[in-house]
């Protein structure tokens, strides 16, 4: 059983201008999670990883780097599933905490609950010693720039469906020489969202699901399309009934582009280690390692090689 | 081909879901109800049971009067919160603190149109504040303070904390603060999350459910109940589930959209509602119960707890039940 680890940096119309750091950022998150596997890891420590480096990237909405919702705030969202349990932690609507996805995996860890949100999770955080951080250090100065810009949330809306306004959730993938899978994702969510507005990132078999008989999948996109269609169940149910990864994504995300018109993308793992990564906006960020080497992308149908630098 | 054309051959495509290619001559409403899987103590089981009939009752009038599925499980659903009996609205189970915090969805299967709270304080009827998330935002869930702040934004009002416990809610919070409790062992639905499916005459269906949570939750606790897939889900071209049990179990198999996976494979409701709990059993340990329509108007009561009040209404006849095998009918035109 060889390892893999696949992560992307969200779906959406990323600009010239954030091109090569998203590129650049997926590939080093990709590169920190497969250590993880190299190292005996598991295949949720190497998710936790890989999300963790692309929260500490500003290039990226979740953690620093996260958009500002309609009061000038940063909550966030994180989930985390393992595929041997579906065992699962989720956090909604959470603040000052530099990385979500490992306070979701503390949610799951050590409480017997799925999901905390808002105050509850913080006071989680707390009560398990997780150092908070100052929102100015969560928010970058970009970000201020554009949140000041396109304060009207429902005009950006209008203006594209899909694309114009950031939402890329960053997330991970894996399965481990055991061959388990697990899946991990975390956002800062919509910019000029409403406040307390909970995406799909959180919510088990929409922003994420790992199952060990089946897969596992990490959505980024359109969160309200996504969560109406559950596009990480969706996508599984398609690879339950025998069809491709690649032939099950690419069959949910223009489902839900017919039935909801929301456009987005998936990273997806299989047991035996073959994966996907697939999107229906223009650009995504992704990157995966294997025992090919080091694999990434960014337009429809761009895939490039690169050997592994040891 | 310019941006509009994309968008409208879409809207296009979308609109093929939203026509009513379900409409059968011979499509009858129904309304199905729980009132929570588990055990249910005998000295509250009749109220339940008289609690659900009504509100079955109250849902059906809507759906032959030719209201919407939506329309009728959300009148449902409010009724449940306003009883005291139900841990829902007014008669919530306390977290850790001592304080009522809420969950509730709204699915409608003709487009998928959906709205949720969760963690959300002092509303009297969590099930229409959920439906103004799906109705007057471009959201589908709003959490905790965020929720509560939309709500004043929409003229709802609050209510005072106290009005929605109970004496019997109160005490049961403070039996369990003992150090030898076990509160989720407890809690296994001795008052239960409290939801609706409907097919209304046209073949649209709907979900509704809402709840209290857990009984000692942590504060911030956030069940299946508002998580789309797992506390519901409506599909005009599958049918609507509506679940209550173990909450993190049934969001670890997101039951209800495991359930219609089932139907979309061909199962019956029936076949396919017992096909999602024993997995649900058998994979993380969970038990809970559900109600499921498929939009012809089939519909079947099924759990793996040891109880479920249920109550059905369709073709002026009212079926209810509690324990497995159960199914009593009155006519709609019998008094209460």
């Amino acid at each position: 059983m060889s390892a893999v680890i696949v992560v992307h940096g969200g779906a959406w119309a990323i600009p010239n201008g954030l091109a090569k750091a998203s590129v650049d950022g997926v590939k080093v998150a990709a590169c920190d999670g497969f250590s993880v596997l190299q190292r005996g890891g598991s295949a949720l420590d190497a998710v936790e990883a890989a999300v963790r480096a692309l929260e500490d990237n500003t290039v990226f909405d979740a953690g620093h780097g996260a958009v500002l919702n309609a009061d000038g705030e940063v909550e966030l969202d994180a989930i985390i599933m393992d595929g041997r349990t579906l065992a699962s932690g989720a956090v909604s609507s959470v603040k000052n905490i530099a990385n979500p996805v490992s306070l979701a995996r503390a949610v799951m860890e050590k409480t017997a609950h799925v999901m905390l949100t808002s105050t509850g999770a913080n006071l989680f955080a707390e009560s398990i010693g997780m150092a908070t951080v100052p929102t100015d250090t969560l928010v970058t100065e970009n970000e201020m720039k554009e949140w000041r810009k396109n304060k009207n949330y429902v005009a950006g809306v209008m203006e594209d469906f899909n694309c114009q306004w950031a939402h890329d959730t960053v997330g991970a993938v894996a399965v481990d020489s055991a061959g388990n899978v697990a899946c991990a994702t975390s956002t800062g969510g919509i910019r000029n969202k409403m406040v307390g507005r909970v995406g799909d990132s959180p919510i088990i078999g929409s922003g994420g699901y790992a199952d060990n008989f089946v897969g596992a999948v990490s959505c980024t996109g359109h969160g309200e399309s996504i969560l109406k269609v559950t596009l990480a169940r969706l996508i599984l149910s398609h690879v339950e009934q025998g069809k491709s990864l690649a032939e099950s994504s690419q069959l949910s995300l223009k489902y839900m582009g017919d039935r909801v018109l929301g456009a987005g993308g998936a990273i997806v793992v299989s047991p035996s280690g073959q994966w996907a990564a697939t999107f229906t906006t223009e650009r995504m960020a992704w990157a995966a390692v294997d025992h090919d080497g080091l694999w990434y992308g960014l337009e429809p149908n761009e895939r490039r090689k690169e050997q592994l630098s040891q | 081909m310019s941006f509009t054309s994309v968008r409208a051959g879409r809207i296009e495509a979308a609109s093929k879901y939203c026509s009513s290619v379900f409409r059968v001559i011979d499509m009858f409403p129904v309304v199905v109800v729980h009132g929570g899987a588990g055990h249910i103590p005998k000295e509250r089981s009749e109220k339940s049971m008289s609690g659900l009939c009504s509100a079955a009752r109250a849902g059906y009038v809507i759906l032959r009067g030719g209201g919407s599925s939506m329309d009728a499980v959300v009148e449902v659903v409010r009724q449940l919160e306003n009883n005291p009996s139900f841990n829902a609205g007014c008669g919530s189970v306390l977290n850790a603190k001592g304080e009522v915090e809420m969950d509730a969805i709204v699915m409608d299967g003709k487009a998928l149109g959906s709205g949720a709270v969760s963690g959300v304080c002092n509303i009297a009827n969590p099930i229409q504040l959920a439906r103004l998330v799906m109705n007057k935002t471009s959201h589908v869930c709003l959490t905790s303070e965020g929720a509560n702040q939309f709500a004043r934004s929409m003229g709802v009002p609050e209510v005072p904390p106290e009005s929605l416990i109970t004496e019997y809610s109160r005490m049961r919070w403070t039996k369990n603060l003992a150090v030898d409790a076990d509160p989720v062992e407890c809690q296994m639905g001795k008052m239960g999350t409290v939801g609706a499916v409907a097919v209304d005459s046209e073949g649209n269906v709907a979900c509704a459910t809402s709840t209290g949570g857990m009984l000692n939750k942590m504060e911030g606790r956030v069940g299946d109940t508002p998580c789309i897939g797992s506390g519901g889900y409506a599909d005009n071209l599958v049918g609507a589930v509506s679940t209550t049990g173990h909450g993190e179990a049934i969001m670890k198999v997101t039951l209800a959209r495991l359930i219609l996976f089932h139907m979309e494979q061909g199962q019956s409701v029936e076949a396919a509602s017992d096909l999602g709990l024993a997995y649900m059993k058998s994979r993380v340990g969970g038990l809970g119960g559900v109600v499921t329509v498929d939009p012809r108007g089939h519909w079947a009561a099924r759990f793996s707890s040891h109880q479920m009040a249920w109550a059905a209404a369709q073709k002026d006849t009212v079926h209810y039940g509690l324990y497995s095998g159960e199914n009593f009918t009155q006519s709609i035109d019998d008094p209460l």
